[in-house]
């Protein structure tokens, strides 16, 4: 193609603005932060060159381990997670209903407001005496109820289903109308039981699990790569919270395009709830997983905020992140800046990164063939 | 009998009439949608739970009570019409309450005393309580206890009853003590009137006037926080704080208020900055022939892929030093920033306002308008600036609209960068790291009432947003998914 000298000059006239900033803000701060990673700089004195050494000291620094540790736990769990509960999320609400938009709506809610909103409601949520531990002490307390509920749910809905087959009618073991009667007959059934006193909730003191301020593991005792701080937990749960709608969303934008033609005709030969997940439903939303995958595992990788919220609430150690690490190292109070190993460090995060994005890219690719 | 296999043939198994048969499976589709909604419904409460349960939990004067409860004295209508008749008795303002001078406040306080222990009348104090914990606390203020005199306390109705405690009844009476709380002489009018009632033992607290904000001593003592709130005052007590305790000690600005208006600022400078840029350069890539046109594309996509830990080190420097410092001058000292724009509006401006994901979207939208249509409104030989602001633009509305949401939100819940740029003094401050000052100074006391409410305040404009134009938030994450 012919390029007009005109066009040129105008474009790099549309261009200059943006191209002033991409200059300055990425272009030359990439280098920098490649050039102090090599060095010792520390804000105050002249940069001296010290070749590898923050790369390997990186490995030898506790804060540095515990940081790759957690981020690289959180990653993997979270992205687990929440990449799940969203797929099968959208898949049961991958329905042409009326008020669909009111519902989507109302899961995207927690995903508009900002991150610092979100945490401190959670922060307080976590707090020993708060929602989470109230509501875990309700469950225990009514565990018997509970058990006894979805007892009645299986008999009643084994019942049900074993007596319309007798009858010859093809109803399947989740037999929508048969599941409300069960669920209506294992509720009245439950509250009978209640108030004749046959079954009651437990008495239990509170429940005092410390979220927060503890250097706690789950699973207790575990070597330490294995090993997930309960800080960094409660961090798990409320990135999952607020990430899952958004994923949620964009399966269902994929599921969308799929034809219903494809569930109709699984259903005729006899497939079960689980086979056409499994076989339809994962298959044709491969585009939209790898997508989520990815941004799941850039956005986990490099979970900053969370960290920075929650401050003095949970020892650094059980919840420092390598993007955490990288602003400890450059602001650390009191201490002299290391700026040079906080480079390091960022370097780090970003290949790391990119090496995840591109060994789990090749891991779908070769799936798809 | 039927086998398993055979179910899947509803025609050949069957022995109902396809009649009945089809009501049986029209009895399995409307179960089905009804099952479908509510777990519908449970989701949207488990996702939409926490903002609301944090929301009703503002307005409690501990929002740490255990175990926690719906019954919220502030929801209470009986108390509303008290609040607003004890904040007009207090200082003639029935929304805001207060003591000023010439206020008569009558009050009543009502004990149950069990057969057998005397009455007593019961000590009323108004004591000198600093209002929370913050910087409020610390500033010189006038207490209403220096103002206040209680006059006697006598008892103005009595009547016998039954209580019952566990399985056993315990008889006595109720005894209402009523009193005066008077402004002494002249003086500054006060915000609050904090109260504390004591009564001896074997009186236990049943209600008053206002409902006591926290009960001590087996029931024995009834603090208020406020015995002349006002309407206001006393159902969002925890938002009329957020505004009026934290103060800057010189000027007595509400920092809350100095932040929201940061908040404003930022997001409104940032818009106009991103649309004329990104809008630019969209532009340029989408409709111009250039040579490196695809080399700067290509830094478009990338520059969108680097962490910001590895770009802060850098920016940060680069405002410290006021983009360059040359023996001791500094650039930005030409726009009034000899310093350098750490700690500024301006450096955050800076830093914020290469987006490169705006211009990619800018470029898309451009290159969805087909050629012929920016053409046949063209008068011939038109610069490149005419086609863009006279005909493109015009056309390019319904994305700029699009792009202004998305940088409002992105501005308004931004973290990072104020974190890192602005970090004193507090009057710099943008709302979201406002916020984080908040709990620094009232979350390791407990005292999250005006965290709580804080919060909700600075979610409530993203919110409507979110709630007018929907759309526009979804279909970016719809389009998220739908490309490959």
């Amino acid at each position: 193609m012919r390029h007009h000298r005109q066009d040129t000059i105008a474009a790099y006239l549309f261009l200059l603005p943006f191209l002033l900033l991409l200059t300055i803000f990425f272009g030359y701060a990439t280098v920098r932060a490649i050039y102090f990673s090599f060095t010792d700089y520390d804000l105050f004195t002249t940069p001296n060159w010290v070749g590898l050494r923050n790369y390997i000291d990186l490995f030898a620094d506790p804060l540095f381990l515990s940081a790759l540790r957690n981020s690289v736990l959180f990653a993997i769990i979270v992205t687990t997670i929440q990449t799940f509960l969203a797929l099968v999320m959208a898949s049961v609400l991958n329905q042409k209903v009326r008020g669909i938009g009111f519902f989507r709506a109302a899961f995207f809610m927690p995903s508009v407001t900002s991150s610092v909103v979100i945490t401190l409601i959670f922060l307080w949520m976590f707090q020993r005496r708060g929602l989470f531990n109230y509501l875990t002490h309700q469950f225990q307390s009514a565990a018997p109820l509970i058990a006894t509920f979805v007892a009645l749910l299986v008999v009643f809905q084994v019942a049900q289903v074993a007596w319309e087959r007798t009858r010859r009618l093809p109803a399947t073991w989740f037999d929508p109308a048969l599941f409300v009667v069960s669920l209506l007959i294992a509720g009245g059934g439950t509250w009978l039981l209640h108030v004749t006193g046959v079954v009651s909730a437990r008495e239990l003191p509170p429940v005092d699990f410390i979220w927060l301020q503890t250097r706690a593991t789950i699973p207790a005792g575990a070597p330490f790569w294995l090993s997930v701080p309960i800080p960094l937990a409660a961090i798990m749960i409320q990135n999952i919270f607020t990430t899952v709608p958004t994923f949620m969303l964009m399966f269902l934008a994929g599921l969308q395009d799929v034809p219903k033609s494809h569930y109709e005709a699984a259903s005729l030969d006899g497939a079960s709830a689980a086979q056409q997940f499994f076989h339809i439903t994962i298959p044709s939303v491969r585009p939209v997983t790898f997508l989520v995958l990815t941004l799941s595992m850039i956005g986990t990788l490099q979970m900053f905020d969370q960290v920075a919220i929650f401050g003095d609430a949970a020892p650094l150690r059980s919840m420092v992140t390598l993007a955490y690490f990288v602003y400890n190292r450059m602001f650390p109070g009191a201490q002299t800046p290391e700026v040079g190993f906080a480079a390091a460090g960022a370097i780090f995060l970003a290949l790391f990164t990119l090496t995840v994005v591109l060994i789990q890219r090749r891991i779908v690719r070769s799936e798809a063939i | 009998m039927a086998t398993a296999r055979g179910l899947s043939f509803p025609d050949d198994t069957t022995h109902l009439e396809p009649r009945a048969f089809e009501r049986w499976q029209a009895r399995r589709r409307w179960a089905r949608a009804g099952l479908i909604y509510v777990v519908m419904l449970a989701f949207a409460i488990i996702f939409i739970g926490p903002l609301l349960f944090a929301t009703v939990s503002s307005i409690k004067t501990d929002p740490l009570e255990y175990p926690p409860s719906l019954v919220i004295p502030q929801l209470q209508s009986a108390n509303w019409s008290a609040a607003a008749r004890l904040g007009v008795a207090g200082a003639g303002d029935r929304w805001f309450g207060g003591f000023a001078p010439g206020a008569v406040v009558p009050f009543e306080i009502t004990y149950f005393v069990r057969d057998g222990v005397e009455v007593t009348t019961p000590d009323v104090v108004v004591p000198r309580r600093r209002p929370g914990a913050g910087p409020g606390a610390v500033l010189a203020m006038d207490f209403a206890a220096d103002y206040a005199s209680v006059s006697e306390t006598v008892i103005s109705r009595r009547q016998p009853t039954v209580v019952e405690v566990g399985e056993t009844t315990v008889a006595g009476e109720l005894v209402t003590f009523a009193f005066t709380i008077t402004y002494e002489g002249d003086g500054p009018r006060t915000d609050r009137l904090p109260l504390d009632v004591t009564a001896d033992l074997g009186m236990t607290y049943v209600e008053s006037t206002l409902t006591a904000s926290r009960l001590e001593r087996r029931g024995r003592t009834a603090s208020f926080e406020n015995a002349a709130p006002g309407l206001f005052g006393y159902v969002l007590r925890n938002y009329v704080r957020v505004f009026n305790e934290v103060r800057t000690p010189a000027t007595r600005q509400s920092l809350f208020a100095v932040w929201i208006g940061n908040s404003f600022v930022f997001a409104f400078f940032r818009i106009i900055i991103t649309l004329v840029i990104a809008s630019m350069a969209g532009y340029a890539l989408a409709r111009l022939r250039f040579r490196g046109r695809e080399l700067i594309f290509m830094l478009v996509l990338f520059a969108q892929m680097v962490p910001l830990q590895v770009l802060f080190i850098s920016n940060y420097l680069v405002l410290r030093d006021g983009i360059i410092s040359i023996d001791g001058f500094k650039l930005s000292a030409l726009w009034g920033y000899p310093d350098g724009m750490l700690n500024s509006l301006t450096g955050l401006l800076f830093v914020t306002a290469l987006n490169a994901g705006a211009v990619f979207i800018m470029k898309q939208f451009f290159e969805s308008i087909p050629r012929e249509v920016e053409e046949a409104a063209m008068i011939d030989g038109a610069s490149h600036w005419r086609r863009y602001w006279s005909v493109v633009l015009p056309m390019a509305r319904p994305a700029l609209g699009a792009l202004t949401i998305i940088t409002f939100q992105a501005a308004w819940n931004d973290f990072f960068w104020p974190f890192i740029v602005l970090t004193s003094p507090e009057t710099m401050k943008t709302l979201p790291i406002g916020l984080l000052s908040f709990r620094n100074i009232y979350g390791g006391v407990g005292d999250w009432g005006l965290i709580l409410a804080g919060a909700v305040l600075s979610a409530l404009p993203v919110i409507i947003l979110f709630i007018v134009f929907q759309r526009y938030f979804l279909e970016g994450v719809s389009f998220g998914g739908g490309k490959e």
